[in-house]
């Protein structure tokens, strides 16, 4: 869906229930549900697409709430779009705030906090099948910290006019990707050989100083744990644009595997509707690998199951093998094999591990990265 | 190894050390022990005598005590019952183990006589001052006093200082103990909560009371019937041991064996003897003599009659509160919204005959005379073994375990997961029974059997059912209330913005108004039908005594006069609005509040069956 038809997509939508309420007749808003159960995976597509549920709101004396703030919010974000102002989450929860303090017949819509407006802005979403960002409402530009001497982008600014960022003139700063990566144009200077997105920003940020981008021609990235929207939609873009094979590498456990890099790969269920802007398909699994324990002597240690988040994050890579899609799907099956090898033994390896190889030697990271890479030991 | 002499001691030297196993093991647990030793006693000797009781009861503080932290507490305790012949009065108050109910199997309050001599030992433990008695008895002219102390090395009861006094009394007790104790009110063993409970449970009862901090109270009788307890029935075999069995047969003289199983036993017939034949005895040994019977042959008589089957013991010994006088006595708790009451047929448990009574009432917020109870902190719980209050160790007794096995939720009422009930409810359970089994000689849990919890959550289901049908008339009025308040605050708010985004005129911004009210007035009738029926399963439940509302007539007169008046089209009610600009309160104003205006404003008045 193309950003302009936002407005007239809302006043079409808004339209259509004003008829119906003057003909007495019941409106229903209809969104598509976006559940693991009404996802779908195909490995020709490469990332969750939403199934045929749709979620029904029809107007009765029980959704009049709901609407209403849906209605309220939604002309919120329509006089935003017209002016081109932008807001967070917080924000448009403080503005309605100010709306309702300012208008006390408006006092009804008051929400007793951020959870209550958030949940009316994901439901506008889907009632109208668009990004948040559609609505100029942003997230905070989180993770995603990218380092190259080779890549050049060029951002297209709100008005039109052009920022051209050259990645290797920032030094040790890193480029900083936007929530709306879709504005983003990017160039190889070099070939690049690779893109690398390690889970951890401090690895990320040591692998840089040690030198990692002037050795080789890549693109360095942290992903500061479970990606981003901006995370998710820079992949997608490098992997879209620049062609260039993307490995991940990040911990050894079943939360990496089944929050962080199933997302960054396939997108999550909860965003089924953009996951085609917001997902890399090609992303590959560099490590750390099973394999990789024992063939590196690495430290690992067992998960402490009574450990509140472990336990939920093992039950939750349960279920996952048997709902997930993407896990379920045979063309995944390295990946799904890495979560029963978590499963069933239970133990965990960090990604700094690799540091216990040659604990004098900055650079060994570095090497194994590259020697797995080379010798294709990823899944 | 050195030989050591070898000495026995009297039963008053065993308590005297051990006082806390029946009930002085705190200041606080001392106070109330005292109290409720006394007012056991006096509420059974009323009872005996077929005299209404009406008792007086002060409790003040006396000065410091000679324990640490504790004051030196006055207690009083005075019965119209038909006064202790003198010669009575050391042993009741001066003698362990001397009672008139020991071992008799019935529904009496106390059981074994060792607690008001306790209270006496504690009184002369602590203040160095036994227990001052004042007796008469109808036949007396002047009163007997006295004060009584234990001998403890002999177990026996002394009267000092005894004299006779002018009494204004024609008959009666009074006691007056002072002990080293500390007073607390509230709280599940305050002092309060104990006469709340006795109260509560003896609906018979008119009580006056003083206690520290408060004026003092009196509580008048709700029941003019004296509750007679019935008399013991015989034993059934199966309750006893081999030993009991034998000593059993030494109270009949020479009598065949058949005869004494015949006259000793209940539910022993000519058939069941033709049963035990039929079990290995021979007919011989049941046509011999008891006294003449060796121990052989009545082991084999003893494992003969188990190995029979026989009815169930007779539940005729067991004594009930009764629904209808229970639901009198609820309204003592304090101000109530409604409450249900049940009184289970007595029945069978652990061999033992026992029947349950519940009364679980709702309290308007604030208003309860007993503490904790706010919509989220657990419901009140009231125990009663054979109408006495029980107020300490409540985890372990089987009323809280049946409370908190009962899916309250089902019922209306929030519940943490196997926990008690939350709200401003209180639930009272009571059990009755010649045989209750207590885990602890101070007679404060009664032991959880899976028989007994089992009863007692059955006991409560039913009442919990016969609550829930007013909790769901309230939840179907909230329901409306909810319903009546969406409309008139959302429904002017969405078709605005809808009009703003879409910039639609006047004329499209009225109809869609019209609309929406037209449309969501359909779900409001719905509800209102809803409530409609709800109403009348109360009024139904009310009428056949299942349920008792505080002003029923009133509310559910009021309640279905508004139903009916708004019942086809909730335009008619919005179109008022409208039109008087300022009527919206009176448009969406629950049926509920307006009950409760009317509740505040009219005497009580109570509907039952």
């Amino acid at each position: 869906m193309k950003e302009e038809t936002v407005p007239q997509l809302s006043k079409k939508l808004c339209n259509i229930l004003l008829t119906d309420l003057e003909n007495a007749r019941r409106p229903v808003l209809e969104a598509i549900k976006c559940s693991l159960d009404n996802a779908k995976y195909s490995p020709s597509v490469g990332y969750l697409t939403p199934g045929s549920k749709r979620v029904r709101t029809e107007l009765n004396v029980s959704s009049v709430q709901k609407m209403s703030r849906a209605i309220f919010l939604l002309e919120i974000f329509l006089r935003n779009l017209e002016t081109g102002a932008v807001n967070t989450k917080r924000e448009i929860y403080y503005i309605s705030k100010g709306e309702t303090k300012h208008n006390p017949s408006l006092k009804p819509l008051d929400f007793a906090d951020q959870d209550e407006s958030d949940s009316v802005i994901d439901f506008i979403c889907e009632m109208l099948e668009c990004y948040r960002e559609e609505l100029n409402c942003f997230a905070n530009d989180r993770g995603g910290q990218t380092y190259s001497n080779q890549l050049e982008v060029t951002e297209t600014m709100p008005d039109g006019e052009k920022a051209v960022v050259d990645l290797g003139s920032l030094g040790t700063s890193p480029f900083q990707p936007k929530n709306r990566p879709q504005s983003l144009q990017l160039r190889a200077k070099k070939k690049i050989d690779f893109c690398l997105v390690v889970e951890s920003e401090g690895t990320a940020n040591t692998f840089v100083a040690n030198g990692f981008c002037k050795r080789n021609n890549c693109i360095l990235m942290g992903a500061q744990g479970v990606p981003s929207n901006a995370v998710r939609g820079w992949c997608k873009l490098i992997q879209d644009q620049l062609k260039i094979p993307i490995y991940f590498f990040g911990d050894l456990d079943a939360y990496t595997m089944q929050n962080i890099y199933r997302t960054l790969k396939a997108g999550s269920a909860a965003s089924l509707i953009r996951n085609s802007d917001f997902s890399a398909p090609d992303v590959k699994f560099l490590g750390v690998l099973p394999s990789d324990i024992k063939k590196y002597d690495l430290n690992d240690y067992p998960v402490k199951e009574n450990d509140l988040q472990e336990a939920r994050a093992l039950k939750k890579a349960s279920d996952a093998l048997k709902n997930d899609p993407f896990f379920k799907d045979k063309k995944n099956k390295g990946v799904t094999k890495i979560l029963h090898w978590l499963l069933e033994n239970k133990r965990r390896c960090e990604q700094q591990a690799l540091f216990t190889v040659d604990p004098r030697d900055p650079t060994m990271p570095e090497k194994i990265i590259l020697e797995k890479i080379k010798a294709g030991d990823y899944v | 190894m050195a030989k050591q002499k070898i000495t026995s001691s009297s039963t008053a030297e065993y308590f005297s050390k051990n006082l806390q196993q029946v009930g002085f093991s705190s200041p606080t647990k001392a106070v109330l022990t005292t109290l409720k030793e006394a007012i056991d006693n006096s509420l059974d000797a009323c009872e005996e005598a077929g005299i209404l009781p009406e008792l007086v009861v002060e409790i003040e503080k006396a000065g410091a005590g000679t324990l640490k932290n504790t004051d030196l507490v006055r207690i009083y305790v005075e019965d119209n019952g038909p006064g202790l012949e003198v010669e009575e009065v050391s042993a009741v108050f001066g003698e362990y183990l001397a009672s008139s109910k020991f071992g008799r199997g019935r529904c009496s309050r106390g059981q074994q006589g060792i607690g008001i001599s306790a209270a006496t030992t504690w009184a002369q433990l602590t203040s160095a001052k036994g227990v001052r008695v004042v007796t008469k008895t109808a036949k007396m002219r002047q009163a007997v006093t006295g004060v009584v102390e234990v001998d403890i090395k002999h177990n026996k009861g002394v009267i000092k200082d005894k004299k006779t006094i002018q009494w204004t009394k024609p008959h009666g007790v009074s006691v007056e103990f002072y002990i080293d104790g500390r007073i607390q009110l509230n709280g599940e063993g305050g002092l309060m909560t104990y006469l709340l409970g006795t109260t509560l449970v003896n609906p018979h009862l008119t009580l006056k009371y003083t206690v520290p901090e408060q004026k003092a109270q009196k509580v008048e009788r709700v029941s003019d019937i004296c509750p007679s307890i019935p008399d013991a029935t015989t034993p059934h075999p199966h309750t006893m041991k081999l030993g009991e069995f034998i000593a059993h047969s030494h109270l009949f003289g020479r009598i065949a064996v058949s005869a004494w199983l015949k006259k000793g036993f209940s539910r022993i017939t000519d058939h069941v003897i033709g049963e035990i034949i039929k079990n290995g005895v021979s007919k011989k040994v049941l046509e011999q003599s008891v006294d003449k019977t060796a121990d052989a042959d009545f082991k084999a008589l003893f494992s003969a009659i188990h190995k029979t089957e026989l009815m169930a013991p007779s539940t005729r010994s067991v004594m009930t509160i009764g629904e209808a006088a229970f639901s009198k006595s609820v309204r003592r708790l304090g101000e109530v919204d409604f409450f249900s009451v049940l009184t289970r047929k007595p029945t069978i448990c652990d061999y033992k005959p026992v029947a349950v009574e519940v009364a679980i009432a709702r309290l308007k917020s604030g208003t309860a005379k007993i503490a904790g109870e706010t919509d989220d902190s657990p419901a009140t719980i009231l125990r009663f073994a054979n109408r006495v209050p029980l107020q300490f160790d409540k985890a372990a007794c089987a009323m809280v375990r049946a409370i908190e096995t009962v899916n309250w939720r089902t019922y209306g009422l929030a519940q943490p997961k196997d926990s008690l009930p939350q709200g401003p409810y209180v639930i009272a359970v009571s059990l009755v029974s010649p045989f209750i089994k207590f885990k602890n000689a101070s007679k404060e849990t009664v032991d959880a059997s899976d028989e007994l919890v089992e009863e007692m959550r059955r006991t409560l289901i039913q009442a919990g059912q016969r609550l829930s049908r007013h909790i769901r008339k309230e939840s179907k009025e909230a329901d409306l209330e909810e319903k009546l308040r969406h409309i008139e605050q959302f429904c002017p708010i969405l078709v605005d913005c809808l009009c703003r985004i879409t910039k639609a005129p006047d004329s499209r911004k009225k109809k869609a108004t019209e609309g929406i009210i037209k449309l969501l007035g359909r779900d409001v009738n719905a509800a209102k039908r809803d409530l409609k029926e709800a109403n009348t399963a109360v009024k139904d439940a009310v009428s056949k005594g299942k349920v008792h509302v505080v002003n029923t007539d009133d509310v559910l007169k009021e309640t279905e006069e508004e139903i009916e008046s708004g019942s086809d089209d909730v335009e008619g009610d919005d179109a008022k609005v409208k039109a008087s600009g300022k009527g919206k309160k009176a448009a969406a104003k629950p049926a509920k509040k307006k009950a409760e205006k009317k509740q505040a404003t009219t005497k009580e008045k109570r509907v039952t069956a």
